[in-house]
């Protein structure tokens, strides 16, 4: 059995572990007086443990073990304390505006977490399968220089087709002028791309030698430009789960924090 | 109308002499001085004529005393006859690493490692002055359009150190130049008129070919200064006796195959899309009579065998590996049925290596083999794929796109290259941000390289077994940490002269523009700014190891030694 794979099985193992301990201790500590506080000192340790990672990677030249093995810990920690949370809030939805709130966090930071996992697992193999690898932040800088070519080609001193220039302005023009077909390619989708292949295809029936050369130019440029939408359509995506992720993250434990001022505040700390 | 082709005159070796400078009385005068008065120029060719080999392919250097004419641990293409004065050689203890400009080794302290979060400066590549001005034991002073580096106090180190004075007519640096070893000893001048002669490596190699002298001597000197430990210390040998070794010492054959200085022209070669096995210098082809085994004592070779009309990689060996073994056993069984090389063996870049006899082998060395160590006879013969013994089943192992593009690529030079597994990789860059965190805000690698189906070689120092970076740095800034360890490059002596950057064939270091603590740039007298080569440290002075390694949550990227392809396939097949 590979590695990866020993991963998955031993955190499934753990995760189902830990749903029948969590199930059990319900079962049998549920009638406790101070229940809800036991589960709720349980799950802000977790949170804490799951916060801390953030920190691990700020510090990197500490010796403060790999990053992988932080993030399997933080992985099964995520599961756990979702279960958790459920378990204190007694499987029921909360009540009032800050108790919402603050599930809502919860609810926010977990799913976007499980959507990160989901993408990081999934789409870094769509994208080495696709090739033509490519840093995201120069992304903007190549499709501006394919930009200029097509141009040149369709539109330039030496373009003499109006058939391809009409196409080139029709459709073109605004496939070259940024970013197209996010979703799209998200999904795996190849219409749009396939679209103007066709398109571009059809114009050959009314080009001479030299302007068919030039269509074939385009519909190179026309792919190169798609494996660039490509990639950053799914480059973006394993950023951008990120930015709901971490700072819902601080915004969840303010509200945590609160939450124990105001359930201390208002129990008078007798427990 | 097409534009007329431009006619230039063919390239030829000597279109750039070694020294420009060398005159025609100067060539006189050497050809007067033994040894060169000792030889017979007739014994030479027309095309390189002793006398052509000394006007360029040596020249003539002056060293005042106390400076630094080679270091140990350096990587030397040339050997130095000493035409006067005096050179001291270090013999015990070795001068410590200050003494010759190299970083002080040692991991950070807890205190040092934990004062990185409150020291760290915004700008990049922020130099503090006691770094630049650290007091190292040595000083470097221009000489004519040459940086020489002295040591300060030639009194103390010769009351602390064993050393020997050589004098004029003595040679040395000739087996580091030939083998592309480093240099075992350190050796400064010892008189202020010291007049040494400076030859690179192909007017060596000619020497020897056509005098016998010559080569007499300097198989003496390598017979008896590094051959016989090197042989004793081969597991293959180590159950022959004292004579045994010694008459094998006395059999080996040396030969070196390919270009010394082939980073300069697999650049070239690699960017015109040209880099063929077929063009590779065949050093055993295919169908050959087993004249002996070959063992590699520096350098790589590719294992080959043709298909169709071209040649596929079975696998690549290096400094230390043995070729040939099988067929000369199988033989030595089977006289019978005996078999022709069943693969070729090819010099990639440079290649140093030992031929020990058939003869020899079959004599003294295969008898001492116990049955469990000798290779198995071989069942089918060449052209059958499925006839890949062990150690050219790499192909098996890692797949065949990847061992091509491997050794292609040369990545095989890596001892820790930095392998990024693209089905895991999800481009978030936190290597990179570690990276930078932990060398001065300016990460030392690029998280994009060559790729072959998953598998992606950062461009990131690979800390090569065979660092050509490290051939002709002046001040012995960039060295190794430790024998065979991490390629450094200490800052404070590094005076931006360029020679690893342009040297090393994979990109991998590059020129920053550093700065004061103010991130105000440090310029000169004449206002440009100050240049240093950075790469890839391997985290150096970091506990845990390299931190893009550990900053990676995937697990897709890591460090490794792809001189050993049974590390890749094992990752590969996590």
């Amino acid at each position: 059995m590979n590695r990866f794979r020993r991963q998955l099985f031993s955190g499934l193992f753990a995760l189902i572990v830990a749903t029948l301990a969590a199930l059990w201790l319900d079962a049998r500590f549920h009638t406790l007086a101070n229940y809800a506080f036991l589960t709720g000192w349980v799950l802000l340790a977790g949170m804490f443990v799951l916060t801390i990672y953030n920190v691990r990677k700020k510090l990197p030249f500490l010796p403060l073990g790999k990053s992988e093995t932080w993030l399997q810990i933080h992985i099964y920690l995520g599961f756990f304390t979702t279960l958790l949370f459920l378990i204190h809030l007694n499987f029921h939805l909360p009540r009032g505006g800050f108790e919402i709130t603050l599930a809502l966090l919860f609810v926010l930071v977990s799913g976007s977490g499980m959507v990160g996992l989901f993408f990081s697992r999934v789409l870094p193999r769509r994208l080495a399968t696709r090739g033509g690898e490519v840093i995201f932040e120069k992304i903007p800088a190549l499709r501006h220089g394919l930009k200029g070519e097509a141009e040149t080609l369709a539109l330039g001193t030496e373009a003499k087709s109006p058939v391809i220039a009409e196409f080139y302005a029709k459709r073109l023009a605004d496939f070259f002028s940024g970013p197209k077909n996010f979703w799209r390619h998200l999904v795996e989708s190849r219409r749009a791309a396939s679209a103007l292949v066709a398109g571009l295809d059809d114009l050959r029936r009314f080009a001479n030698d030299a302007d068919r050369a030039k269509i074939e130019k385009l519909t190179a440029l026309v792919r190169q430009k798609d494996g660039l939408d490509y990639h950053r359509s799914l480059q973006l995506s394993l950023r951008l789960w990120l930015f709901v992720h971490i700072p819902l993250t601080y915004g969840l434990m303010i509200f945590t924090v609160l939450h124990i001022v105001l359930v201390f505040g208002f129990s008078g700390g007798a427990r | 109308m097409p534009d007329a082709p431009t006619i230039l005159e063919r390239p030829q070796r000597w279109d750039a002499a070694f020294d420009a400078n060398m005159t025609d009385e100067d060539v006189n005068r050497l050809l007067f001085t033994a040894p060169f008065s000792g030889m017979d120029g007739g014994k030479f060719p027309k095309r390189t004529p002793l006398r052509e080999i000394i006007r360029n392919d040596m020249r003539i250097l002056k060293f005042r005393k106390g400076e630094i004419i080679m270091r140990q641990g350096d990587y030397g293409t040339s050997a130095f006859l000493i035409l006067q004065g005096a050179a001291r050689v270090v013999l015990k203890p070795d001068l410590a690493p200050s003494l010759l400009g190299r970083q002080a080794t040692g991991k950070k302290g807890v205190f040092l490692t934990l004062a990185q979060l409150l020291n760290r400066s915004r700008a990049p590549e922020v130099l503090p002055r006691p770094i630049l001005g650290q007091s190292s034991g040595v000083s470097a002073r221009q000489n004519e359009n040459e940086t020489r580096v002295f040591l300060q106090d030639v009194p103390r180190i010769l009351d602390r150190h064993r050393t020997a004075q050589m004098t004029a007519g003595e040679f040395f640096g000739e087996i580091a130049a030939l083998s592309r070893m480093a240099r075992t000893s350190t050796i400064f001048a010892d008189s202020d008129d010291a007049e040494l002669l400076e030859i690179r490596w192909q007017g060596l190699r000619d020497l020897m070919k056509y005098d016998d002298a010559l080569r007499t001597h300097i198989n003496k000197i390598y017979r008896e200064r590094a051959l016989a430990s090197y042989l004793r210390a081969t597991p293959l040998f180590k159950n022959l006796s004292k004579e045994q070794l010694d008459r094998l010492a006395e059999s080996v054959e040396f030969a070196t195959f390919g270009d010394y200085d082939w980073s300069g022209e697999y650049k070239r070669l690699a960017q015109s899309g040209s880099v063929r096995p077929e063009k590779e210098p065949v050093i055993v082809g295919e169908g050959d009579y087993p004249n002996g085994i070959v063992l590699l004592r520096a350098g790589f070779a590719r294992i080959s065998q043709k298909f169709g009309s071209g040649e596929r990689t079975l696998n690549y060996i290096g400094a230390g590996q043995i070729f040939g073994l099988n067929e000369i056993a199988h033989n030595w069984h089977k006289k019978d049925a005996a078999v022709n090389m069943q693969f070729s063996l090819r010099a990639i870049g440079y290649t140093h290596l030992l031929i020990v006899p058939t003869r020899v082998m079959e004599e003294i060395v295969l008898p001492s083999l116990p049955k469990g160590e000798l290779p198995p006879p071989i069942e089918k013969v060449a052209g059958d794929f499925d006839s890949a013994p062990p150690e050219t089943a790499a192909r098996e192992k890692v797949g065949a796109e990847v061992l091509e593009f491997l050794t292609e690529n040369r990545f095989f030079n890596g001892t820790a290259t930095m392998v990024i597994d693209l089905d895991r990789c999800t481009r978030c860059d936190d290597c990179v941000r570690a990276c930078a965190s932990t060398h001065d805000n300016n990460p030392r690698f690029l998280r994009h390289g060559p790729s072959a189906g998953r598998l992606m070689i950062a461009n990131a120092c690979m800390h090569c077994a065979d660092p050509v970076c490290m051939i002709g740095c002046p001040t012995g800034a960039i060295h190794r940490e430790s024998f065979a360890g991490q390629v450094v490059i200490n800052p404070a002596t590094c005076i931006g002269c360029k020679s690893c950057f342009n040297n090393c064939p994979y990109d991998a270091i590059r020129m920053v523009e550093v700065r004061d603590v103010r991130g105000e740039f440090l310029v000169d007298q004449e206002m440009k700014p100050i240049a240093k080569a950075t790469k890839c440290d391997l985290c150096v002075e970091n506990h845990g190891g390299p931190s893009c390694e550990r900053a990676c949550p995937h697990g897709a990227l890591t460090r490794m030694n792809l001189n050993n392809l049974d590390s890749l396939s094992k990752w590969l097949k996590r």
